[in-house]
């Protein structure tokens, strides 16, 4: 593998975002939505309208009452009060698949561009026509798109975290969040979610021509993370660390699937032939 | 003998049943400069992206530099610059950061190189300008400087002057030129525009419809084909009728005649007796050009 080739590559992709407002402003709606005011909103919610919303809350309250004994139980019944315990629930699980589509929709609009915006732009053949192996292009393109998605979701977290324990001060006088269940979220389901976004685009975008069909087609993933959502809001999954942990194990042996794949269809003349226009 | 540095030998293609390419045989001498000639839809293009590696031909053999373009294709494209016609750059980007990214893949190994090429190739001061505000001469321009990045051993140059500027023209056929008596680049330039190759090609391959009809260096090229020549004449010759000595003429303009003659070799005895008859002010041959010779092989090739 070329090193210079593919930080250059990764290099220049993550400019091309950073450097055009139209480009990045956008990507960050969705981050501060679902990473600063849902959570202020959640935590503001339940430790001052919990009454007039009880009927709301029954989802939370049923999977307070699921809870298993464990670490999780025993974090729970530490608190005193039942507004305690929903706004630390809620805080620290209802909020954990709205974190998945972060990097999700970060990997996916990035990906789109980065891998047929090269081909729209007959820019790819250039590329193609250089000293660089088709394995160091594709990490080049990789890290294009991961480096973005890990690196705004850490960063939409940390901005998080610190909202939610601002919003929940007054009930908790201390913090609250995040508990230990975020940490295989962070270290495994966020860069695995991201790279399965990826390596689905790459896979759309070998085969539609422009940006605009490759993402569509790449927002298909986004399907199974908003099943999460809904399972978790019904109260019919409890996404504690050992689910996301087999999560984004799961997600990891999809992802080294897919990754076989593309490796072995890796082949300089059948990118370019898909090229030609 | 001179070692080659380019070799196909019946190189064959085909896009969907379509044959583009066959029978494909000619070689390129290490520090030639070849002109590559046909037009649209000969095959040009589809040979230079065969020579790089980016596409397998159906049949045949191609060694360039030794290598294999399917098989080493990497280590061609590393002794091989290339310039082409659809190949473009990244508009949002200025032109030095463009040649700065191309020469990390390039594995470039000077950093100054990329700002003294866009000040040989005239581009110093758009060096800080996003490309997508280049004129279609200043992208070609840039293209040749990302070309010669890594001083590459063979350059493929795929209608290199197409879009620019007479003054345009002329700088890049002059750097080709130099680049070649310098450092011995190989060079295969792709054209139709014929008259611009004469000045700096040594040796021609003719293709038309996947074929190479014909190939050699003008001089053998003339002599198979034994143009009929035209000399423009300034003289104050008075014509009588549309012959002297028994040679077609006809007058262009006061003081100004055009001879028609039937070979080069006729030329000196010709000029001796002219100048006997009249004054001579200077003698031109305006035919002798590879355009004229392009239509003859290509005519020559219709009739077979």
């Amino acid at each position: 593998m070329n090193r210079r080739a593919i930080w250059a590559i990764a290099r220049k992709d993550i400019r091309a975002i950073t450097a055009n407002m139209q480009v990045w402003l956008p990507m960050l709606i969705l981050p501060v939505f679902l990473g600063v005011v849902l959570p202020i909103v959640l935590v503001l919610a339940f430790q001052f309208g919990m009454d007039a919303a009880s009927e709301d809350l029954k989802p939370i309250l049923r999977m307070l009452e699921m809870l298993p004994a464990g670490g999780l139980r025993e974090a729970i019944d530490a608190y005193a009060t039942l507004n305690h315990k929903v706004v630390y629930v809620a805080a620290n699980y209802m909020l954990t698949p709205f974190f998945m589509l972060v990097p999700l929709m970060t990997a996916s609009v990035v990906s789109a561009d980065s891998f047929a915006g090269e081909k729209e732009r007959g820019t790819l053949e250039t590329l193609l026509f250089a000293p660089v192996d088709m394995l160091s292009l594709f990490v080049g393109k990789i890290l294009a798109s991961l480096i973005p998605a890990v690196g705004l979701s850490l960063a939409t977290f940390a901005i998080a975290a610190i909202a939610v324990n601002a919003a929940g001060w007054p009930l908790f006088h201390g913090l609250f969040f995040p508990n230990l269940n975020w940490l295989p979220l962070m270290l495994l389901v966020i860069p695995m979610i991201s790279l399965l976004a990826i390596l689905f685009n790459v896979f759309i975008s070998a085969r539609v021509a422009t940006f605009q069909a490759a993402y569509q087609m790449g927002g298909m993933v986004i399907l199974p993370v908003l099943l999460l959502l809904a399972g978790q809001l019904t109260g019919v999954i409890l996404l504690d660390s050992l689910v996301v942990t087999i999560l984004g194990l799961v997600l990891g042996v999809i992802n080294f699937v897919l990754l076989q794949q593309v490796l072995k269809r890796l082949d300089r003349t059948l990118l370019f032939a898909s090229q030609v226009k | 003998m001179q070692e080659n540095m380019i070799e196909l030998n019946h190189v064959s293609k085909s896009f969907q049943n379509r044959s583009v390419l066959s029978d494909l045989t000619y070689s390129v001498g290490r520090g030639e400069i070849l002109g590559f000639l046909g037009p649209n839809g000969s095959g040009k293009t589809t040979t230079i992206r065969l020579m790089n590696g980016v596409i397998r031909p159906d049949g045949g053999e191609i060694r360039i530099g030794g290598y294999d373009p399917i098989h080493d294709g990497d280590q061609i494209r590393r002794i091989s610059g290339i310039l082409t016609e659809s190949a473009s750059f990244y508009q949002n980007m200025t032109g030095l950061a463009n040649l700065r990214f191309f020469a990390d893949l390039y594995g470039v190994h000077d950093p100054k190189r990329p700002a003294e090429l866009l000040e040989e190739f005239g581009l110093a001061d758009a060096a800080e300008k996003k490309v997508g505000t280049y004129s279609t001469g200043m992208k070609k321009r840039l293209g040749l400087a990302k070309a010669l990045l890594h001083a590459p051993e063979i350059l493929f140059l795929d209608e290199p002057t197409n879009g620019l500027d007479p003054e345009g023209i002329r700088m890049v056929l002059h750097q080709i030129a130099e680049l070649n008596r310098r450092r011995g680049t190989t060079i295969i330039l792709c054209s139709h525009l014929l008259q611009q190759l004469e000045v700096v090609c040594q040796r021609y391959v003719f293709l038309l419809g996947g074929k190479v009809i014909e190939q050699g260096r003008l001089a053998e090229l003339e002599a198979k084909y034994n143009p009929q020549i035209t000399l423009e004449v300034e003289t104050d010759l008075p014509l009588n009728g549309d012959g002297y000595r028994g040679v077609a003429a006809r007058r262009l303009e006061p003081g100004r005649l055009a001879f028609s003659l039937d070979s080069r070799e006729a030329i000196p005895a010709f000029l001796r007796a002219l100048a006997q008859d009249a004054d001579l002010y200077s003698a031109r041959q305006v035919n002798r050009d590879l355009e004229s010779l392009y239509f003859q092989i290509q005519e020559a090739t219709s009739h077979e």
